[in-house]
């Protein structure tokens, strides 16, 4: 349902779009950046990162690009669905080349005595009618989970929905739940175009990296 | 292998592992989470050696000051993010094992950085030093 009709190929052009502003691709329900519900720490930082022009985004020096940053990566997004794995894949053609499970029998996430947080976290899904939802726990402080630089801990609850409201446009939504970082939950997201005819093309940040103007200073 | 080919190549896997070590682990949440290591002292000269862990749980900052059997708990942690201050107080044991009241006043430089610092003073008793720390990666 994400993916190319059969016989058929492409990839969703990640790359723009975000959680919040209404311009672009964004979503005309997203918060302006003014009324997102920072905690005073985690807007002084946001702010911060803004204002030094993000030269410390460790997603520049080819971290894993966990949450929504994997939907605006640069170079391209594939979703496959796997039903008799019962998983979905994403995976992106940018960054490092990062690959997401996302676990679709119905188990619940690990206790945290049980699971040591990671980029990425734990995913489990469902479908919901035509949209994808997605809850996702145990992610690790190593990365932003957006290019805007928004903070995050390690109590990041995610909620996504990803729907295809026609074959070439991926409708895509997340609720950033984190209560260490945020006041009360807040949603945002952005479309993605589909490129027909298409595979993304070999790109290994560590190999080539394309975002040197963030390597300033360093 | 032989042991003597072996143990260059370890030294260059702990070499590759330091290299790499700022970028797998960078702390990105609270700018006062982590690991920091620095001292205080009243001059250059006679530094003491200080070892913070600190932690965010939402509401307050809590942490220890030189983990182990020395460590004494962090009290009375005040955050001003709007100006990056941060204010401490603890019953700190010294080498000789003798209990003081400090406090610490210092500022976050470089926030956006991993390895940021904590700049500031040290009041012990009826000494008052400079004190620095670094943030663990």
């Amino acid at each position: 349902m994400l993916a190319a009709a059969p016989g058929k190929t492409g990839y969703w052009n990640a790359g723009t779009g975000g959680l919040t502003g209404k311009n672009g691709m964004n979503l005309p329900t997203n918060l302006d950046i003014g009324e997102v519900p920072f905690q005073p720490w985690s807007k002084a930082l946001y702010e911060a990162r803004r204002a030094d022009q993000q030269k410390n985004d460790p997603h520049a020096r080819c971290v894993p690009p966990g949450g929504p940053r994997q939907f605006h990566t640069p170079y391209g997004l594939l979703i496959y669905e796997l039903p008799e794995a019962k998983r979905v894949l994403v995976l992106s053609g940018g960054g490092p080349r990062t690959w997401r499970v996302i676990f679709m029998d119905g188990r619940p996430h690990p206790t945290s005595d049980d699971f040591i947080p990671t980029f990425l976290g734990h995913s489990v899904g469902k479908w919901e009618g035509d949209t994808l939802a997605v809850d996702s726990v145990g992610f690790n402080e190593q990365f932003w989970f957006a290019r805007a630089g928004y903070p995050h801990t390690d109590a990041l609850h995610l909620i996504e929905h990803i729907s295809r409201p026609d074959y070439n446009t991926l409708k895509y939504e997340a609720t950033i739940d984190d209560p260490k970082a945020y006041t009360k939950t807040w949603t945002g997201g952005h479309y993605i175009y589909w490129v027909p005819d298409e595979d993304f093309e070999e790109y290994f940040c560590q190999d080539n990296n394309r975002d040197p103007s963030h390597l300033v200073g360093q | 292998m032989s042991r003597a080919m072996r143990q260059p190549m370890k030294l260059r896997a702990v070499a590759v592992l330091v290299l790499l070590a700022p970028w797998l682990i960078a702390q990105e949440g609270h700018p006062l989470k982590g690991t920091w290591h620095g001292s205080w002292g009243v001059n250059a000269q006679d530094r003491t050696p200080v070892t913070l862990v600190m932690d965010w749980d939402g509401k307050s900052v809590t942490g220890i000051i030189n983990p182990g059997v020395r460590s004494s708990p962090i009290e009375k942690a005040a955050f001003d993010p709007s100006n990056w201050q941060f204010h401490f107080e603890a019953n700190y044991k010294d080498r000789a094992g003798a209990m003081a009241r400090v406090a610490i006043d210092a500022k976050i430089q470089d926030v956006t950085n991993p390895r940021r610092s904590l700049v500031g003073t040290w009041t012990q008793g009826d000494k008052k030093g400079d004190f620095k720390a670094v943030r663990d990666n």
